[in-house]
């Protein structure tokens, strides 16, 4: 059964040459317990994509439904993890878990039992009164995603979580990622993650969805069937990485002078 | 990813250095006094008690007026930046507000004030006075919280969204703790402002009927040639100042450092340059001036700057030099037809609603533009001396670490200080030394020497270590590294000191050119300030009042346009290095 199903959607944005279109036709389904990747080139849309799933963006034709139901509000029962963590400089660990679980008029004893939960569930114990300017970028990455489990989502959203981090850390928390999706007892029901590191895709992902270039269009959904823990030396590794890397450098060739850069979302 | 430290206080930590200055200071300017004024240590004590009362009186005000200006500047900045047409409309009347000169508009307000309540007799002066106080304090906060809730990352705005947290929670937990950090810091500046100016309301509207605070009590003491009494104020006035900075804003300003937050997702922080020289709260002031002056200069002149480009479309073989020219008449000549109109609208304006306007005052309209330049003159002058002095020094301080590490802390504490207090001394001991016109060109100076102090200290202080080491491997010494390093190193600071420097000017005109306390005594020189006081305090004035605003305001956007526009330009274009 389709979780969330994007259908036939396209997006651009004002600009002050006329409208550019960032994205065309893109269509694809996430399935329950799906961890699906999207990768493209860089200003190929796919942070919007991300965006228009959970409602915070809407696309400009084409529609998002949600459990068959169409988003069309900020979806509350899908949680995000930013690149660049988002966390207020002004609230304590614990206080940044309890965000969201604030929002849902939760009573205090209960936020506190969750924001306990998670704090230990995402290795964060002894940190809770600590501030995000006192931890590395690896601690305020788990900060991000204890925020984001803490709500219980029924779909995880990643926004390139590991880009701000140095690749030892990026790595461990990858595996740990790999550890809590393993886990039944934890939410979320699906991830949708996205990132421009195709090896990184295929090593967490059981589907990536492949965009091209501007305007960007899906150029293919790639299953990855490699058990896990996978081994990035495995020939059957290399393959897929290969594969997917043709795609996007063929796919981009019509409009390969498309600029740089994220659009603004 | 860079660690950060965990806690960079922004304001210097309490010490026992600066603690001894703030003793120090109050000590050394009543020693100043007694020898110089003649004043009995007895006698100074003997005023103390009524001092501080009145001194009461005179917090009270500005208490009321922050509290005033907190609330409009939560209110006023959080609408400006979170409903578009808000922004479009609010931003640009800010802009003119603050790069208007105030204390020109003081009489209008003490008119409307007292004319306001006639029942309590008390009531008008002293919203008068707190209202002035609230204009010298407003604007740069409503600009703090703006501008931190418009530099908000756009993250942290869509975490919130995406987490559902909206209404009065988004305000608690995301609005109102992103705007902390610029309020305490602003406020820091609208303290010092409001001080410059309370002493001038009190003084201002001691003519209509008296009010009791410092301001007043410092001129009273002042025109009755009281040294005794007016020491004491210092003493108090110093002591005040000095307490709230180490027991209030210091530590609110270490506080407030967990409040900070990074523009930029790499964790380079844009917000938190500036903050950390210790010179950064004026610098930060200059900054808010020149941004108003930039934009309200572009709001007001940009039709007329239009109007003046078709008129010299330019001829094919004319030269650029030529076409600047030409380009300057036209807008010099289209300003001064828009400000005969204003002049003749006011006049025909007064002649309808209040009768005929007597032969001085009409005589005295034609004389605005003698006026004008006679201030302009004055103002020159007076930042000729400022850069003089400011140049050679803020070298120095920034370049030998001994020197600031004793001489900053001492010049902040001056800096801080409300010089306008000072101004009845000036008018009475140093006229005889001086003549009115040195007394005139002292006053100016102090309302624009540390806008181009700490401007230039923080120019000299930024300039890339590298560049000063190529110069010297490269055996560049003297005359030739000022000329080719320092000078264009600096010439962006310069050019932001000097714009506000100026604006620090034209506000203080008003105090600076005509100043009557008590009976008698007074100072009166030819100049815009003059004939708006005249204007304000003859019978049937007031036509000249509101002639010599329009001719003042004119004359700033014409001088912005011509000289600090281009300036400007050149300097964030050419001598800008990143």
């Amino acid at each position: 059964m389709a979780l969330i199903r994007i259908e036939h959607v396209d997006k651009s944005f004002a600009s002050r040459h006329g409208s550019i279109t960032i994205m065309q036709d893109i269509s694809f389904d996430v399935k329950d317990a799906d961890f699906l990747a999207i990768v493209g080139p860089s200003g190929c849309g796919k942070s919007t994509l991300l965006r228009l799933i959970q409602g915070l963006d809407r696309p400009t034709a084409g529609r998002v439904e949600f459990r068959n139901q169409p988003v069309d509000r900020v979806c509350p029962q899908m949680a995000m993890v930013f690149q660049s963590f988002a966390l207020y400089p002004w609230l304590t660990v614990a206080q940044n878990v309890a965000f969201g679980l604030e929002a849902l008029d939760w009573p205090a004893d209960r936020i506190a039992a969750q924001v306990e939960r998670y704090v230990s569930v995402t290795g964060l114990d002894g940190f809770q009164e600590a501030y995000p300017r006192e931890l590395s970028g690896g601690m305020r990455q788990r900060v991000g995603l204890a925020r984001a489990l803490a709500v219980e989502p029924a779909v995880l959203l990643m926004d390139e979580p590991f880009s701000a981090l140095d690749a030892l850390t990026a790595e461990s928390l990858r595996e740990e990622i790999l550890q809590l999706w393993g886990d039944p007892q934890l939410p979320p029901e699906a991830v949708v993650l996205v990132t421009h590191n195709i090896e990184e895709a295929i090593l967490l992902a059981d589907r990536v969805v492949v965009m091209s270039r501007r305007p960007s269009h899906v150029l293919a959904e790639v299953p990855i069937e490699l058990p896990r823990p996978r081994d990035r030396k495995s020939p059957a590794f290399y393959d897929l990485t290969d594969r997917v890397y043709s795609l996007i450098t063929e796919g981009g060739a019509t409009s390969s002078a498309a600029p740089e850069g994220k659009p603004a979302a | 990813m860079a660690e950060r430290e965990s806690t960079r206080p922004y304001l210097p930590a309490f010490s026992a250095r600066s603690a001894a200055i703030y003793v120090t200071i109050p000590l050394i300017v009543a020693a100043v006094g007694f020898g110089g004024l003649g004043g009995s240590l007895g006698g100074i004590a003997g005023y103390l008690p009524t001092a501080s009362v009145d001194i009461l009186f005179s917090f009270l005000r500005m208490c009321a007026a922050y509290a005033a200006s907190l609330g409009f500047a939560l209110a006023y900045g959080y609408y400006a930046a979170t409903r578009r047409t808000g922004e479009r409309v609010m931003i640009p009347i800010l802009d003119i507000l603050q790069s208007v000169p105030i204390l020109g508009f003081f009489p209008v307000a003490i008119y409307f004030f007292v004319d306001l309540t006639p029942a309590v007799a008390w009531l008008g002066p002293n919203l008068a006075s707190v209202f002035l106080i609230f204009t010298s304090m407003a604007w740069n906060m409503v600009f703090g919280v703006y501008e931190s809730l418009k530099l908000l990352p756009a993250e942290l705005r869509e975490a919130a969204d995406t987490f559902g947290v909206r209404g009065s929670l988004r305000f608690r937990r995301v609005l109102f703790p992103a705007t902390v950090n610029r309020l305490v810091y602003n406020s820091v500046l609208s303290w010092t402002g409001g001080w410059f100016f309370l002493v001038e309301a009190e003084i201002f509207t001691t003519n209509t009927s008296p009010l009791r605070g410092i301001g007043s009590f410092l001129s009273l003491s002042a025109s009755a040639h009281n040294a005794d009494a007016f020491l004491a104020g210092i003493v108090v006035l110093v002591a005040v100042i000095a307490f709230l900075d180490f027991a209030v804003w210091r530590p609110l300003g270490r506080r407030a450092e967990r409040y900070r937050y990074d523009t930029s997702p790499s964790g380079e922080s844009v917000l938190v340059t500036p903050t950390r020289d210790p010179g950064g709260r004026f610098h930060r002031a200059a900054a808010y001036v020149t941004r108003g002056v930039r934009t309200s200069v572009s709001w007001i002149s940009t039709p007329l700057v239009q109007l003046a480009s078709i008129t010299v479309r330019p001829a094919r073989k004319t030269s650029e030099f030529q076409r600047s020219v030409f380009y300057y008449l036209a807008l010099g000549a289209i300003l001064v037809v828009v400000w005969l109109m204003m002049i003749a609208i006011t006049v025909s304006v007064f002649r309808v609603f209040t009768g005929p306007i007597s032969g001085s005052v009409r005589h005295q309209i034609l004389l605005l533009p003698f006026a004008m330049g006679a201030s302009t003159v004055r103002i020159a002058a007076a930042y000729a001396i400022c850069l003089a002095i400011t140049l050679p020094l803020a070298i120095l301080v920034a370049r030998r670490p001994r020197a600031s590490r004793v001489g900053l802390p001492v010049i902040e504490v001056i800096a801080s200080f409300p010089a306008t207090a000072l101004f009845p001394v000036i008018v009475f001991e140093l006229i005889p030394y001086l003549g009115s016109e040195g007394a005139a060109v002292l006053m100016l100076l102090t309302g624009m020497i540390w806008y181009l102090f700490f401007n230039l200290l923080a120019g000299v202080r930024s300039l890339a270590p590298d560049l000063e080491e190529a110069a010297r491997s490269f055996g560049l010494k003297g005359r030739q590294f000022f000329r080719r390093v320092l000078l264009p190193g600096i010439f962006p600071a310069l050019v932001t000191g000097s714009i506000t420097a100026f604006g620090g000017g034209w506000n203080t005109l008003i105090v600076a050119e005509y100043l009557k306390v008590g009976s008698g005594r007074s100072l009166s020189v030819l100049g815009i300030g003059q004939q708006i006081d005249i204007g304000y305090s003859e019978p049937g004035g007031t036509p000249l009042m509101v002639a010599a605003l329009f001719t003042l305001v004119a004359s700033v956007i014409v001088i912005n346009e011509v000289i600090w526009k281009p300036l400007y330009r050149r300097a964030s274009e050419r001598f800008r290095y990143d």
